[in-house]
């Protein structure tokens, strides 16, 4: 299968057509793997539209919820088996493929809103946009490494950082569409006041080209290096000085018969799961928590709710960035004992002492939250710590179904604590404090398998005769 | 050289910077919400 894909390849895609030439400048690189994140981080900007979408549809909303789930299903899934193929064919193929996946994605998805088709939905925005999102999520994590070794976690931090901001970009910018294709719609009210789906089609639409043209400006600007190129003044040779830093290569086939592989895997839904268990309820949470009395008014409104969601998302987004490219410095196991370790006191504090003030609680939560971000930023830099630069971009791939499982794990974990304390809108901060210490459970669990890594035997390392870019050649 | 990634920079700053602002914008509800 993997042939019939690799000849599907157009040759202006093919990796030996955007090898850099000499004095292209490393930094033109960051914002070309910036406008595909950007763009696939609207999956996590649903909010504005799903209640206009369970009313246009007539479906529930846990009917909806599950489109957006299963996107990110497919995130996981899409990513584990077209890792090797973006590996050997390069950024840029994988950039357009994912471009492509995505935008038409959106189309069919925008067709069954339209006509009212919810399977549509599904396989549009669900199955197809969600094959986009796993290829194009991994599609610049390797030739970042590749371009920055001495810097590994400031560039993928850059990157996936900008899935975050993806979500801050579509929840205003899909607010303003719906009102202007449908002058009822109020987006400081989404809840009162649902779009038409005529509106919410357009809006898929215009997001369409939007995404197409802006993905496509990454696809022309990706190049990769000439091999064995490197930065000026670094000296791969102090790689090896640093513990658990490998110069040499590990195989995707290999990697996943490493201890190591799981320790991260474990380590990636430990922490994304209880993330997601804080983000998944943010808004209702806040108000339950400075709610006296089961069933009685919060002292929180429920604007101040929305802002809450608001700060996370710049947190989230702010996390990715500054904890990975902290993690250059202090070492990729060190800032996960700190996203784990540290982590799971919050926890423990948010649970204990969170509804004393609302101060102590928005900062607890926004420290979670930023931890949640740089774990996901970080873990690219681990693997290449491990397993080399060879076929980091496959491994992670495959290791991304750690995020999949955690955000079916996650939320059923909250969802089934809170559902057994009573009614929402009636819960107080007693209620989530079995979840809460499941978090800490969980974050507790992450810990003890990243004080766990160790270096990767080097019985799976790949002989010097079969070390070589994913390509084959590439010089 | 420069003015390419100037220019390239900007294209991905700019949507980031509206983002960000709105989304500053309505974090603010929840010190005057």
């Amino acid at each position: 299968m993997s042939t019939i894909l690799d000849r599907a390849v157009p040759s202006f895609l093919a990796r030996d057509r955007i090898i850099a030439k000499p004095g292209f400048n490393r930094w033109l690189i960051p914002p070309a793997a910036l406008a595909v994140h950007l763009c696939i981080g609207q999956v996590y900007a649903t909010s504005v539209y799903k209640f206009s979408l369970t009313q246009s549809m007539d479906a529930s909303s846990t009917t909806i919820g599950f489109v957006f789930s299963l996107a990110i299903v497919m995130l996981g899934l899409s990513s584990m088996t077209f890792g090797t193929w973006v590996d050997r064919n390069g950024p840029r193929a994988a950039m357009a493929a994912a471009a492509s996946f995505w935008v038409v994605g959106l189309l069919v998805g925008a067709l069954g809103v339209g006509t009212g088709q919810l399977w549509l939905l599904f396989l549009g925005y669900g199955v197809i946009g969600g094959i986009g999102l796993g290829i194009g999520y991994i599609s610049p994590v390797s030739t970042l490494i590749k371009w920055f070794p001495d810097r590994p976690g400031l560039a993928t931090g850059m990157a996936i950082m900008g899935f975050g901001g993806g979500a801050l970009i579509a929840s205003p910018l899909e607010g303003r569409l719906l009102s202007a294709f449908d002058g009822d719609f109020d987006p400081a009210a989404a809840t009162s006041t649902a779009a038409s789906a005529h509106a919410i089609a357009l809006m898929f639409v215009v997001l369409a080209l939007a995404y197409a043209v802006f993905m496509s400006f990454g696809v022309l600007t990706i190049r990769v290096p000439v091999d064995d190129w490197k930065p000026e003044g670094f000296d791969p040779s102090t790689l090896k000085q640093k513990s658990l830093v490998t110069t040499s290569s590990v195989s995707a086939a290999n990697a996943i018969r490493t201890p190591q592989f799981w320790l991260l895997w474990v380590i990636l839904f430990c922490n994304v799961s209880a993330g997601i268990g804080i983000l998944e309820q943010a808004a209702p949470a806040i108000q339950d928590f400075f709610r006296d009395t089961a069933g009685g008014d919060s002292t929180v409104a429920a604007a101040a709710g929305a802002g809450f969601v608001g700060l996370l998302s710049i947190f989230n987004m702010g996390g990715r960035f500054v904890w990975s490219s902290t993690s250059d410095v202090i070492g990729r196991k060190g800032i996960y004992c700190v996203y784990l370790g540290v982590g799971l006191v919050l926890y423990a504090l948010l649970a204990t002492i969170g509804s004393s003030s609302t101060v102590v609680f928005v900062l607890l939560a926004a420290v979670i939250i930023s931890f949640y971000g740089g774990g996901f930023a970080t873990i690219p830099a681990y693997l290449r710590d491990l397993f080399g630069t060879y076929q980091v971009g496959a491994i992670h791939g495959r290791l991304l179904t750690a995020w999949s499982a955690a955000g079916v794990v996650g939320p059923l974990i909250v969802n089934g604590v809170l559902d057994s304390q009573g009614e929402p809108g009636t819960l107080t901060a007693d209620a989530y404090r079995p979840a809460l210490f499941i978090m800490v459970g969980l974050l507790a669990v992450g810990l003890v398998a990243n004080l766990l890594v160790r270096e990767v035997s080097s019985k799976y390392h790949e002989k010097p005769t079969e070390q070589r870019t994913p390509e084959g050649s590439n010089a | 050289m420069s003015a390419r990634i100037a220019l390239s920079w900007a294209l991905v700053a700019v949507p980031l910077a509206y983002g960000l602002v709105e989304t500053i914008r309505t974090a603010s509800k929840l010190f005057t919400g």
